[in-house]
């Protein structure tokens, strides 16, 4: 049942007197095709965690696997990153190509138009990035990620570039993907709400060394598209409490620009 | 051809190239104005006339001798700037990729380009003679270092965010160099070949004057020193010539590379 474990992970980055830990002792563990937000302060180490899940970094010290190995790059999840990383001499199309390089050319090309018409970009195939707006970068990014129909799809803080408006129409967007075609997901953001409108279970992470502080499941039914999960009661309790507890996470941090305030 | 590419906002457009080609037709024409004012003030036969210079061009093509020396100095540029590029780019792009190799020779071709290259043209000459293989030598020596250094500076330029995406679905490590690094190391490289194209030339002359007299180079020598300028001013506008479509077909080329960049939807 368990899809991705972290055991007792530390990681630190820098030598010598430099050297700053990220995350310390961390575990977690997600079932298959369940939702975890991860939630956290700015550098409290959630992109390093996507990154380990992700095989693109080894831990220093405990074991990360996927389904009982350690991840390989590629092969077992796929990553959304939060700058999007584009290929900008690259077309829409061959950007999403590029991210198969396990499938025969002619395959990821069809495989590519597929998805592009997935997220509703099928008339900007040969666009270039440039030429794409905000939204539309957002959703190549995403239809990257998809196309390579990976098992674990990791979200490091997505839709924190898009508009209130947008932002929330890609919430949903990637819901209604994810009940197509279920995948477990890692997402991270520093947003109450999309956390709680986005996760079967919501990780708090607190800021440097980051470490799981509290976990949380999330009770709402789905599909949350159709009405307004955010009318309910428990909704705002939920909010207010995550919301005191990163208020207190950042003004006891003194690493934080806000320590000490109140 | 413009100069560095406008960025045209949504709401600005460029002047049509109508206009532009219009304005630097008048502009040549202002130049040969003031080339003809100049042969008709400084003293007799210092500058020629533009009339003068159209027929020194029509004798020489005519007696064959324009296009022999125009022959044998392309012979040597082409021979000197297309090893350059053979040997430049992949040993550019080597020093890029392979870190310890780069950090370890680099400076050495530092040393090399700024040691002033007609130093090396008495060994040259030891070495290879007065013939062909001297002449594209020392083209093929000022022409390298730009083009070395240029990839060397835009494959280490590579963008790590696009490298740990490429690594992050699974692309191996020459599909990242393809896809990721080389591609963004284009701009760079461009500006590389331009300055070693230009280099080559002067070179190229420079070869045809010290070794075996020969080429436009030579005619340019004979010409000089026997106070023939109508066929003089025929020579170096000939050189100009060569020199203007090698860059501007290389800026074509980039335009052409880099249209990705220019924004404006479809
Ligand atoms: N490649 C790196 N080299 C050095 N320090 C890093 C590197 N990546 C992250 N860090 C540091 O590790 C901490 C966690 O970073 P990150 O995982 O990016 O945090 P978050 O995504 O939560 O904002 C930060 O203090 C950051 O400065
Ligand atoms: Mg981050």
């Amino acid at each position: 049942m368990t899809h991705v474990r972290l055991e007792q992970v530390s990681l630190a980055f820098g030598q010598g007197t430099d050297r700053m830990p990220a995350l310390e002792r961390v575990s977690l563990s997600l079932r298959r095709n369940e939702v975890v937000v991860v939630l956290g302060p700015s550098g409290c180490g959630k992109t390093t965690l996507l990154r380990l899940v992700a095989g693109l970094l080894p831990p220093d010290e405990g074991r990360v696997s996927v389904d009982d190995r350690p991840p390989r790059p590629g092969a077992d999840a796929a990553m959304v990153f939060q700058s999007f990383r584009l290929i900008p001499w690259k077309s829409a199309r061959e950007n999403v190509a590029f991210a198969l390089p396990h499938l025969p050319r002619a395959e990821a090309r069809a495989r590519a138009d597929a998805y592009l018409d997935l997220v509703g970009l099928s008339r900007f195939a040969k666009s270039w990035p440039a030429q794409l707006s905000g939204g539309m970068r957002q959703r190549l990014a995403l239809a990257r990620a998809l196309a390579a129909e990976p098992g674990i799809l990791l979200m490091d803080e997505p839709f924190a570039s898009l508009d209130a408006q947008s932002r929330e129409l890609m919430q949903i967007e990637l819901m209604r993907l994810m009940e197509r075609r279920p995948a477990t997901v890692l997402f991270v953001t520093h947003s109450v709400d999309e956390a709680l409108i986005m996760a079967d279970r919501i990780l708090l992470m607190s800021p440097r060394p980051g470490r799981v502080v509290e976990e949380l499941e999330v009770p709402f039914p789905r599909p949350r598209w159709e009405g307004d999960i955010r009318a309910l009661p428990l909704y705002a309790e939920l909010r207010r409490h995550l919301w005191d507890r990163l208020r207190d996470m950042v003004l006891n941090d003194p690493g934080s620009d806000f320590h000490g305030r109140r | 051809m413009t100069g560095p590419r406008p960025q045209n906002g949504p709401g600005r457009r460029p002047a049509g190239a109508g206009t532009v080609t219009l304005m630097r037709l008048a502009f040549l024409l202002c130049l040969i104005l003031l080339w003809a004012l100049a042969a008709a003030t400084v003293p007799r036969g210092m500058i020629p006339s533009p009339a003068a210079t159209v027929e020194a061009a029509r004798r020489l093509l005519s007696e064959g001798r324009l296009q022999g020396a125009l022959g044998q100095s392309l012979i040597t540029y082409g021979t000197g700037l297309g090893a350059a590029i053979l040997v430049g780019i992949p040993l550019g792009a080597l020093m890029g990729m392979v870190r310890l190799f780069g950090r370890t020779v680099d400076v050495f071709v530092f040393a090399l380009a700024a040691t002033p290259r007609v130093a090396f043209i008495p060994l040259i000459i030891v070495l290879l003679g007065l013939g062909i293989e001297a002449k594209a030598m020392i083209v093929f020596l000022g022409a390298v270092m730009p083009i070395i250094l240029n990839t060397y500076a835009g494959v280490q330029a590579r963008d790590e965010e696009l490298i740990e995406m490429a690594r992050s679905t699974g692309a191996s490590a020459t599909r990242i160099q393809i896809h990721v690094v080389l591609p963004g190391a284009l701009p760079f490289l461009v500006v590389g070949l331009r300055l070693g194209a230009t280099i080559g030339l002067i070179n190229t002359v420079v070869a045809e004057l010290y070794t075996a007299v020969s080429g436009l180079g030579g005619l340019l020598a004979l010409y000089g020193n026997t106070f023939r300028m109508a066929e003089y001013f025929v020579i170096v506008l000939a050189l100009a010539a060569i020199g203007v479509i090698v860059t501007e077909s290389l800026r074509l080329l980039e335009g052409r590379l880099s249209r990705w960049r220019l924004p404006g939807r479809p």
